[in-house]
């Protein structure tokens, strides 16, 4: 076996038992799935963030339109949550564009790019909030199923951590395959010096969209399966927090290393998770202060991030091979 | 079709709206003079903002008895919160490339909006009614005199804050840091210390503009994150100029927020000014008076 699939395969073979080491109980599945979830956000986050280098808060856009889509299609028409992840997906990258297309027209960048898809997360959240026949102020809840793989609803939370594992798995993929080739090159081209590269020749703003869209995609299809797994959806999953999270788990673990966000991520949300349960209900929210905390330190003193850290990590005890440490 | 009623509450609004963009302007005041001067991205603003709200809940719960007092607290304390904000982040991240910047910044706001939750919970929290809790009629108009006291102060702040940087040496200073960074250093100007001055104004302010705003409002853990878009939207629409173009921008949007909230639903003002920022954006990238 060739040695950069070592760690890729050694982590796949143990996610896809895990649930059977949790007993199958559905509260420890749920979480990992929560987390799973949450990481594949990341994950996909690298395309526009990591790689194009542009600060995008609008991963809760995204997923709250493929919560809120998909839940919609099953309360009100008895479509399956398979159309509905495909119509979320669809309809975010459209999102997508019609916000990115003059943002990138314009030239706007940095704050001001993070600025407006923030914005972005909150004027959705308001607009179904108001739009009572969709969403409205009311939790509107999907029929249950003790199991219909079909109409991808479960009483089982393992059906959704499989779901999960496999959307996970595939965003690897994507982001992977993106980083070797010409779209990696051109967008971490952008990354380092847009004017420089759009002087070369590179069509910025073609490839900046193309990222933008791929990543709304996969962060609305994370928001379809939530909204399954919980049975309900509500424009508060419009939530801003998950835009501001996966930003700073992005950071955390180093814009542009392949295996650093998401291994950050998975440490620091289990962590999180597990402060919850434990301090959670003792001093709600304390969990979070210690991850601003965490987060502060690591970029006044690692401004790199954990990434490159654990790529070094890896690369001595041979688990991943020089190729994915690139970038 | 003309209804003298209409007419009427279209101008109660946009007066209502004119005291807001007072208040606002003060609100974005603070975080258009650090990015103006030291360049710094500040993106815990608004969370700064709401924790001035909260020290005036407190402040005025213990004791001072009316919210209309608490800046005698709120403002001293706010400018010590900035010097050691700048000795403890801002000073690394002044010559830190934007992202850093967003980063670090992003971190504190994560930080203060939780510490916040875990101190205060969910729930809103407002300060007692302050004396001027009433209104007065101006012939068919009502103006509320808490929100004219409000806005009565900040412009008074911002008139004393305009004649420190046309009149002071530290103020010239500050514009002219403003301009050209590297020219103020050479001219044998402390950057170090303007900056830590300058932080520390900033965040005076926002004690200020916190303690304003709470003697009409409530606050809760999020409020930040609106203040913080909302000032942000003021100073793209501004973009980075005087004190007179923040007024400017701010009452554009005080009263864009008044109407939208009034004539159409509260719960869609949000739509309306994030609507009108991005817009703002796209069609003026560099805002109404901008120098950059």
């Amino acid at each position: 076996m060739r040695r950069g699939l070592v760690f890729p395969v050694t982590a796949g073979a143990f996610a896809a038992v895990l649930p059977l080491t949790l007993g199958l109980n559905d509260y420890y599945v749920f979480l990992v799935t929560l987390i799973m979830l949450y990481t594949t956000i990341v994950v996909a986050w690298q395309l526009i963030g990591g790689l194009g280098g542009q600060l995008d808060l609008g991963a809760g856009a995204y997923h709250g339109l493929g919560a809120i889509l998909t839940g919609y299609l099953m309360v009100y028409h008895g479509i399956s949550g398979w159309v509905g992840l495909i119509v979320g997906g669809v309809a975010a990258a459209g999102v997508a564009f019609i916000i990115g297309y003059p943002s990138f027209r314009f030239g706007i960048r940095e704050v001001w790019y993070a600025l407006s898809s923030l914005a972005l997360v909150l004027i959705l959240q308001k607009i179904f909030l108001l739009w009572t026949d969709v969403a409205g102020p009311l939790e509107r809840y999907i029929p249950y199923a003790e199991f219909d793989p079909i109409f991808m609803r479960s009483g089982y939370k393992t059906f959704y951590y499989y779901v999960t594992l496999a959307l996970l798995a595939v965003t690897f993929i994507i982001v992977h395959q993106v980083r070797r080739n010409k779209l990696g090159l051109y967008l971490q081209s952008i990354r380092d010096n847009e004017e420089a590269a759009e002087m070369l020749g590179v069509d910025v703003r073609k490839y900046k969209l193309l990222a933008l869209m791929v990543y709304s995609f996969i962060a609305a299809l994370t928001g379809g399966i939530y909204a399954s797994m919980v049975g309900f959806y509500h424009p508060i999953l419009f939530d801003s927090w998950i835009s501001i999270q996966t930003v700073t788990l992005s950071i955390a673990g180093g814009l542009g290393s392949f295996w650093g966000p998401p291994i950050t991520s998975i440490i620091l949300l289990t962590v999180q998770e597990y402060l919850r349960i434990t301090l959670g209900a003792v001093i709600i929210g304390l969990h979070q202060v210690i991850f601003g905390v965490i987060l502060i330190f690591i970029i006044l003193f690692k401004p790199d991030g954990l990434g490159p850290l654990l790529d070094t990590v890896a690369l001595r005890l041979g688990l991943i091979s020089k190729a994915s440490k690139r970038a | 079709m003309f209804s003298a009623d209409l007419f009427t509450s279209f101008i109660q609004y946009v007066v209502l709206g004119l005291m807001l963009g007072g208040v606002y302007a003060l609100a974005a005041m603070g975080l258009a003079l650090l990015f103006g001067v030291a360049n710094l991205i500040n993106f815990a603003h608004g969370e700064y903002i709401m924790l001035a709200m909260y020290m005036t809940y407190v402040v005025s719960l213990g004791f001072i008895q009316d919210p209309v007092l608490s800046p005698i607290v709120t403002v001293p304390v706010f400018f010590l919160i900035g010097v050691l904000t700048y000795l403890g982040v801002f000073k690394r991240l002044v010559t830190a490339p934007p992202l850093s910047q967003i980063a670090a910044t992003v971190g504190i706001l994560v930080l203060l909006r939780n510490l916040a939750l875990t101190i205060w919970a969910a729930e809103p929290k407002a300060p007692p009614y302050t004396v001027f809790a009433t209104s007065v009629s101006l012939g068919p108009l009502t103006i509320p005199l808490d929100k004219l006291v409000a806005t009565v102060v900040s412009i008074a702040a911002l008139l004393i804050l305009y004649f420190f940087l046309e009149r002071s040496r530290l103020g010239v200073a500050m514009r002219a840091a403003a301009d050209d960074v590297e020219a103020v250093s050479l001219m044998g100007v402390d950057t170090n210390r303007l900056f830590l001055v300058t932080t520390g104004i900033s965040m005076a302010l926002v004690g200020l503009s916190g303690s304003l705003v709470m003697t009409f409002q409530a606050v809760t853990p999020t409020s930040g994150l609106l203040f913080g878009l909302l000032t942000w939207a003021i100073v793209a629409l501004a973009g980075l100029g005087t004190v007179r173009g923040i007024l400017v921008s701010a009452i554009i949007f005080g009263v864009a927020d008044s109407l939208a909230s009034g004539i159409w639903d509260p719960r869609g003002r949000e739509i309306f000014l994030y609507g009108l920022f991005i817009l703002i954006l796209w069609v003026r990238p560099k805002g109404l008076f901008g120098r950059r």
